[in-house]
């Protein structure tokens, strides 16, 4: 067992941490207190393959491993959550599932332009009264010809307001709504597809989350990933792939305020000394090293599984469930280690704080997650 | 030509003889290192019409008497000239090419090169053809009691220093910065003998062509040259405020630097970055306006001679380095600077 | 097709420099590396001329195991192949010795090279002194300084800003150029070069024995020049601290410092008496 990182993986850390602290940390407070995304920072990622990261090279993506992957998207989480955010989402659950559910002729007509960042990913499944059921999806799509006709509203989509290709949840058949549930490609140019409003949250706030209505909206049959009925087979496996996403962004969050608190706590004097020398300081520190440690080796052990091939849900659901509960817990401590200056916005805490509630909610709660094992751990013990 | 007497050799570098004094410096601090080996101090100059160097050298200053008298009047006790119309114009290949010739014949102790732009690229093509060691940039020269030159150099911008020797092999070599020593004030009774070296007849013909070459204006001296900064960063608070160091600086004749977090907020632009990944800045005064002092900045500044810095948080790394340290808001204290210098420089008009 | 040589340095990355406390040093071992700037826009400046002439680069470097990185780096920005020099009798080489070395490395396993490209100086030491000596070692004619480089068939044009002068040279092939950090910000790494490199990228090890040097020649026993100390100078200053109004502050700062302010401007601040 070598828990020494590979030189890969140590070049890829500081590929993109070097393009994350020049390009990314300029503007990562400006576009999370203005919400806006910043597009100017994005195109430049485009050549990057930061569109790509695990995608086929056949298609234009750089084929990396799941742990350069979550390397990635920590250190872009780490300047700024919400464009991990929208890195992880459109590469785990936006391209995933057409690499890994699509036809050939589907994975080239959308894959390139996805790759190479012209076509942001969106996942859809979330709806005002579905969210961890999936299966309570109303969103239909109702057979007409040679396609499908689409009719429903998706809410909370991270990247909504800047997606260019949808995976849109449906049911084909409401009588049997699990049985019938299907994940269709609409393209945003796409007749009766809409954005809503883009959402004013509470965190990630540079992330264009939005609604979109699919009214009406007219897809052929061969924009249908996988057959019928495959829908919640496809969400699931998606899912899965995303929990790592997600978990390496609360890392990356929580590896920020780390460092932030222990830069203050040696800078801030109380009583004539840094207040890095009190105990009680030093045991926060501690103990938000020791859990970020344990964060990342359990991400890192699940992104490895993943790469094996061999089933890797219960892994990534642990690391999603300790990697976003860390990142709550250590910015929570980062922030009152600032004292009043970390309620202030003229640090970062405060947004870190902000941000990381969030990775406890989204790619499933918390509360699933621990369903996820232990539904695991209780079937392998019969 | 040989003599007994250990010699250590100044390069005379004459060619910014009015913005840079390096060579005067460095024959002054020869003179000490001399006394302490009983030996002798060298110039040697390449040249052409160096008797008439500069006319404006003359007319503005009547007791400018060309290059060789000029370094013998401050400090030198033997100068070799070569003057020579093909020594017109600096040139790398043929000043190495005669300086290596003139060293193996007269076997300096010592060879002491001021670090400017030339001399930096002259000082190891030549230690290499006399395949010697040399120190880089050196901020300090003694003599050890062994009687070998102790090379004082940095390095990581300054944040650690080596003493370095030369055991064996000779000369001794080092390049030596700038504004590091005070040049001994122009004495025009001081005697010492100028040989001249003629032209060797085997000079190599110049692989390094030079197209053009123009003398930069005064008024684009940069950030890394002036003597007095003014330097902002996230502590100024906005765009706004940030501009007003402009106005200060202008008043003070100075420039403008800004750390990252003020680039990166596009407060200014990226040549006025003073740190690891911008400029270093060496100025007699620097004026540091809300700036932290993360260890790329201050690694890249602190070769200031006399520091004032301005921040709300006492413990600031930049306000420890500082020489005044000042507890409040940056961009009130600019206000208020500017406000008062206005005053000063009104009243005396 | 140009033949370039790119010679690269890794350097320990300042904000993450692992200090000695005791010793006032730096543990080189262990601080983390990364590619030196000015080498990164030496390898930017090389890239650009393949753009434009056609040209294949070879990155050659001397250094611990841990400068593969650096080369993998280089090779996914570009590079054709790198060249890791790397040997326990080559450590603590002085500059002399270091372009002793590369020298013997470009001649070896870059036969038929046209242009080599060094960083003007590096951030550790500062010495610039590598690229110039290694012009000479390779008896090629070599610019240190140059920012803006250029290349028409079989001449090499540079501008460079040197003491008060900008001067416009032109060199012929072969040829050696120090590049400053200057006009053009080097590009990212994109990921996908970064797996490629690691997949099938091109890197030759060479020890000493390989490049058949003199063990009495290299490393610390061949360096002329021996480092005696070395120091952290962190005096910590006794500094004037100065609080209250900015106003009150800065009439404080003149009356001790007028004079010193003054000089350093070549003007006179000392304030008339009013009435």
């Amino acid at each position: 067992m070598d828990f020494n990182p590979c030189m890969k993986h140590k070049v890829i850390r500081k590929a993109v941490r070097m393009f994350a602290e020049a390009e990314l940390a300029p503007v990562a407070r400006e576009i999370d207190r203005d919400a806006r995304f910043p597009w100017e920072v994005v195109t430049k990622m485009q050549p990057l393959n930061f569109f790509g990261l695990q995608a086929p090279k056949a298609y234009g993506g750089a084929e990396l491993d799941s742990i350069s992957y979550a390397i990635a998207i920590e250190e872009i989480s780490r300047v700024s959550a919400a464009i991990g955010l929208c890195l992880t989402v459109h590469n785990s659950v936006g391209i995933f599932p057409i690499v890994h559910f699509g036809t050939e002729e589907q994975k080239q007509r959308f894959l390139p332009a996805m790759v190479r960042g012209e076509r942001i990913g969106a996942f859809c499944l979330t709806e005002a009264n579905a969210g961890s059921d999936a299966g309570a999806v109303e969103t239909t799509a109702v057979r007409d010809g040679n396609g499908y006709v689409i009719n429903g509203t998706k809410i909370f989509v991270t990247n909504g307001g800047v997606c260019g290709t949808a995976l849109i949840f449906a049911i084909t058949d409401p009588q049997s709504p699990q049985k019938s549930a299907a994940v269709f490609i609409v393209e945003r140019v796409t007749p009766g597809f809409s954005v809503g409003e883009i959402e004013d949250l509470c965190g990630m706030r540079a992330n264009p989350v939005s609604s979109l209505f699919l009214e009406n909206c007219r897809v052929p049959e061969r924009n249908l990933l996988g057959r019928p009925g495959d829908g919640i087979r496809i969400g699931l496996t998606a899912l899965d792939t995303g929990r790592l996403g997600i978990a390496a962004q609360a890392l990356g969050i929580a590896q920020s305020a780390f460092e932030d608190a222990v830069r203050y706590s040696k800078e801030r004097q109380q009583f004539k000394k840094p207040i890095s020398s009190f105990q009680t300081i030093q045991n926060f520190l501690a103990d938000m090293a020791t859990e970020i440690d344990a964060a990342r080796l359990l991400l890192y052990r699940a992104c490895a599984v993943k790469d094996a091939g061999r089933p890797f849900g219960a892994e990534a659901a642990k690391a999603k469930l300790y990697c976003s509960e860390t990142a709550t817990r250590v910015t929570n401590r980062a922030v009152h280690i600032h004292g009043g200056y970390g309620y202030s916005r003229e640090y970062d805490v405060e947004r870190y704080f902000r941000d990381a509630k969030v990775t406890e909610i989204y790619e499933g709660t918390s509360e699933i997650q621990r369903m996820v094992i232990a539904r695991d751990l209780l079937s392998q013990r019969t | 030509m040989s003599t007994s007497k250990k010699a250590i050799w100044v390069f005379g570098d004459y060619r910014n003889y009015f913005q840079n004094r390096v060579t005067l410096q460095l024959l002054s601090r020869a003179r000490e290192l001399a006394e302490k080996i009983d030996g002798m101090v060298c110039a040697v100059v390449f040249g052409h019409w160096t008797d008439e160097w500069l006319g404006e050298a003359l007319s503005n200053n009547p007791t400018f008497c060309g290059v060789a008298k000029e370094y013998i009047a401050h400090g030198a006790d033997r100068v070799y000239l070569t003057d020579h119309s093909r020594l017109a114009a600096y040139s790398m290949e043929t000043y190495v090419f005669l300086m290596e010739r003139l060293a193996r014949q007269e076997k300096p102790e010592m060879i002491l090169i001021g670090a400017t732009a030339f001399g930096r690229e002259f000082a190891p093509r030549l230690a290499k053809r006399l395949d010697t060691g040399l120190t880089a940039d050196c901020i300090g020269l003694d003599i050890n009691k062994d009687g070998l030159l102790i090379q004082i150099a940095p390095s990581f911008g300054g944040n650690l220093v080596a003493e370095i020797i030369t055991p064996q092999r000779r000369p001794q070599m080092a390049s030596v910065r700038p504004g590091i020593f005070q040049e001994i004030p122009h004495d025009h009774n001081r005697t010492g003998e100028v040989i001249n070296v003629p032209l060797p007849r085997d000079i190599p013909a110049d692989r390094v062509r030079l197209v053009r070459s123009e003398r930069r204006l005064m008024r684009e001296q940069k950030l890394e040259d002036a003597s007095l900064v003014v330097c902002g960063g996230r502590g100024m608070g906005s765009k706004k405020k940030f501009a007003k160091l402009f106005e200060l600086a202008e008043l003070l004749g100075g420039e403008v630097g800004a750390t990252r977090p003020a680039v990166y907020a596009n407060w200014v632009g990226h040549e006025a970055l003073v740190g690891q990944a911008g400029k270093q800045i060496r100025p007699q005064i620097l004026f540091s306006f809300g700036v932290s002092g993360a260890i790329q900045h201050t690694a890249a500044c602190n070769n200031a001679k006399f520091i004032v810095a301005v921040n709300k948080n006492p413990e600031a790394a930049m306000m420890k380095l500082a020489d005044v340290a000042i507890v409040a808001d940056a961009s009130q204290v600019c206000a208020a600077l500017i406000q008062e210098l206005k005053r000063r420089l009104r009243l005396r008009q | 097709m140009l033949k370039i040589v790119v010679c690269l340095k890794q350097v320990p990355m300042v904000s993450e420099l692992p200090w000695d406390p005791v010793m006032g040093t730096i543990q080189r071992d262990i601080a983390e590396g990364m590619m030196n700037p000015a080498c990164r826009s030496a390898l930017e400046t090389a890239l650009r001329i393949c753009a434009a002439e056609g040209g294949e680069i070879t990155a050659v470097t001397m250094g611990p195991p841990m400068a593969e990185e650096m080369l993998r780096e280089a090779i996914s920005l570009g590079a054709a192949r790198g060249i890791l020099l790397t040997d326990r009798k080559m450590a603590g080489a002085d500059t002399s010795v270091t372009s002793h070395i590369l020298a013997r490395a470009i001649k070896m396993a870059c036969v038929g090279f046209d242009l080599v490209l060094c960083g003007f100086s590096t951030s550790d030491s500062e010495t610039a002194q590598v690229g110039p000596q290694l012009a000479e070692e390779l008896a090629i004619p070599g610019v240190a300084g140059a920012d803006g480089i250029e290349a028409f068939g079989r001449t090499v044009r540079m501008q460079r800003s040197s003491d008060n002068f900008i001067e416009i040279m032109e060199m012929d092939l072969p040829c050696l150029i120090t590049v400053t950090e200057g006009e053009f910000a080097p590009r990212y790494v994109p990921l996908g070069g970064i797996q490629a490199a690691f997949e099938d990228g091109e890197i030759l090890t060479l020890t000493a024995a390989d490049l058949g040097c003199d063990p009495e020649k290299i490393g610390v026993k061949g360096s002329a020049t021996r480092i005696m100390s070395v120091t952290s100078p962190t005096a910590v200053k006794k500094n004037l601290v100065l609080t209250g109004a900015p106003k009150r502050i800065v009439e404080q700062l003149f009356a001790r410092f007028e004079d010193k302010i003054g000089g350093a401007i070549g003007r006179d601040l000392k304030a008339e008496k009013t009435k």
